[in-house]
């Protein structure tokens, strides 16, 4: 297993130096400026003077040839410098990482609640195919996939917030403002982990094994869980690893909506404002951790999987 | 028909339909249903009226004779931005889907059928499908400014690596198989097995998969630009809709409720119809 973790492993450097080429020469090629943007940030003036703009430029590092830059960035970012944003002019390491924090918790609450909700519901409704249960979570599914998140955050917020009363609709500190984010966020993986795990459960009861067990009077408890459920197991796990990114950095919707200062919306800030050294920061830490839970998910299914895992041991 | 045959002897006869089958009754009325959606959605916009013109004797007024879907915080027709708004949201995720569907079904059947080096190449298909794509649509937002092109740029980037990845597991399934020796051993080349003979075979769940791909795309779309990071105001785009019509949801909340509610039919919509598809081709 270990063979195999370092054989994935080789595939994260290549992929991520690519990543941080891409989101260091992409808005460079295009014309963004970052001395302009720094001034803008800092200054209301309109047309800059060209004086502090050169001073600027000097200062921070941006006369110099476009791959001397990128190589200066680079090592500092190896040593994990991550420089300073233009226009908070906090350290992005600090800022990135109180934001990672904040998305981090969301995304293990949305996946736990999801895998709550998703994985029974698909194992009951996949005991009778076709049945009333099957149905009522089919359309249930569809819906939590097609109901987007900023048409679900206002609803919800409409009725909790704003009609009960009983939940925070913006805000972030408290544990009552976790609730409708979670909620929100869960939906979706939800609705595809209960439609992932019906099926793989639908097949696998109709195999013979399963008649075999019922025959021998195996409760329909052990028979659904024991025989069919887990077998759902694998995809599962696949299924939580493409989340993990997705809700990490990803979750822009609703962290703009419930005003969570987590990672999406720290992104979603720096893009308005140009903030290049915290997008590059922001954007390549969320490709980390998705090219690294890409990679364990699939270690781990090898791991649960008892057919892939002799396959991996006669390699 | 064999439905009445079938409700004769109360139950479905047991007839073994052909693997790749035709394509039931009811996958043809859903596909009906968006062919009706995509004709309202060319036709429409020439008949409503100017989705910009603003209308400041009735603002943020309910449905009425003038404005049947009543008007916006400008006093812009509803319908009317609905119509065309929905032309670019729907518009744009189609293209973006028949764009990656292309590509990453020739770099998924071509990755099945070069053996060692094709699993490498797919290795990094999974790593880059582990990237959010909202992700893509901020770092292009920044790259070319928010607009129309930022987010075409972020609907195609990466969102070819799901139509890869099914291309691949169900080419690979094909490979092995009989009429592959076959059309091999009778001299056929590899592009025309892959093209004729597997493409035959995988095409129909490639379909569904995109009727999938299409939903996501136009909640990708919407997402962004009710973000502030796609179409711009005052161009109508569904998304943008709902965010501009957010200040306004306890005093107006039709100005939210029109545009989400087409986003949530239209999405539901092609689901359903990939769900039915993929029901018709498994059994």
């Amino acid at each position: 297993m270990t063979a195999l973790l370092l054989r994935r492993l080789l595939v994260v450097p290549p992929v991520l130096l690519a990543a941080s080429v891409l989101v260091f020469a992409l808005p460079r090629m295009v014309g963004v400026d970052p001395a302009r943007a720094v001034l803008r940030a800092r200054t209301a003036e309109a047309v800059p003077d060209p004086a502090t703009e050169a001073r600027v430029r000097a200062e921070l590092g941006l006369d110099a040839p476009a791959v001397e830059q990128y190589l200066r960035w680079l090592g500092a970012l190896l040593r994990g410098d991550l420089g300073h944003g233009y226009v908070s002019q906090n350290p992005v390491a600090a800022e990135v990482g109180s934001a990672a924090a904040v998305s981090g918790l969301l995304t293990v609450l949305a996946l736990a609640l999801a895998a709550v909700l998703g994985v029974p519901a698909g194992a009951y409704a996949a005991r009778r195919p076709g049945g009333r249960l099957d149905r009522f979570l089919g359309a249930g599914t569809i819906a939590g996939v097609a109901v987007p998140e900023f048409v679900l955050a206002p609803c919800l917020v409409l009725v909790f917030a704003v009609g009960l009363g009983v939940l925070p609709a913006v805000g972030w500190g408290d544990p009552a403002h976790l609730v409708l984010p979670v909620l929100v966020l869960a939906a979706y993986p939800a609705a595809l982990a209960a439609q992932l795990v019906r099926a793989e459960t639908a097949g696998v009861l109709a195999r013979p094994h399963v008649l075999l067990a019922r025959a021998k009077g195996l409760g329909e408890h052990a028979v659904l869980w024991r025989h069919g459920a887990r077998l759902a197991t694998t995809s599962v796990t696949a299924l939580a690893g493409m989340f993990v990114s997705g809700l990490l950095g990803g979750a822009v919707v609703v962290e703009v909506v419930f005003g969570i200062p987590g990672l999406g919306r720290t992104l979603h800030r720096a893009v308005e404002a140009q903030d290049l050294p915290v997008v590059q920061a922001g954007t390549l830490l969320v490709v980390a951790v998705a090219v690294l839970a890409g990679v364990l998910v699939e270690v781990l299914a090898t791991a649960l999987d008892p057919v892939q895992r002799g396959a991996e041991r006669a390699r | 028909m064999s439905v009445s045959s079938g409700a004769a002897h109360g139950r479905r006869p047991p007839v073994t339909r052909p693997r790749t089958g035709r394509t039931p009754p009811r996958a043809v009325a859903a596909a009906g249903v968006v062919l009706v959606v995509l004709t309202f959605l060319v036709i429409c916009p020439l008949l409503v009226a100017d989705p910009d013109r603003a209308d400041f004797a009735g603002l943020l007024a309910g449905p009425s004779a003038g404005h049947p879907l009543g008007t916006d915080q400008l006093g812009r027709d509803l319908l009317a931005r609905l119509v065309h708004g929905g032309r670019l949201t729907i518009g744009l995720s189609l293209f973006a889907v028949l764009v990656t569907g292309a590509a990453g079904v020739s770099v998924g059947m071509a990755a099945a059928a070069t053996g060692a080096f094709g699993r490498v190449v797919m290795r990094f298909v999974d790593v880059l499908a582990a990237i959010p794509v909202v992700l893509f649509g901020l770092v292009a937002a920044v790259a070319l400014g928010p607009g129309a092109a930022s987010l075409l740029v972020a609907v195609t980037a990466i969102a070819w690596t799901p139509f890869a990845r099914q291309a691949y597991l169900l080419t690979l399934a094909e490979r092995d198989r009989e009429y592959v020796t076959a059309a091999v051993s009778l001299g056929a080349g590899p592009v025309r097995v892959l093209a004729g003979h597997v493409g035959r075979n995988v095409l129909p769940p490639l379909a569904a998969h995109a009727c999938v791909r299409f939903a996501s795309t136009l909640l990708t779309v919407s997402g962004l630009s009710f973000l502030g990071l796609g179409v711009q105001p005052p161009t109508a785009e569904w998304g943008a809709m709902v965010a501009e019509g957010r200040e306004y949801l306890f005093t107006a909340p039709h100005v939210v409720l029109v545009p989400s509610v087409a986003v949530v039919l239209t999405a539901g919509t092609a689901l359903w119809c990939g769900r039915r598809w993929e029901r018709a081709g498994a059994r």
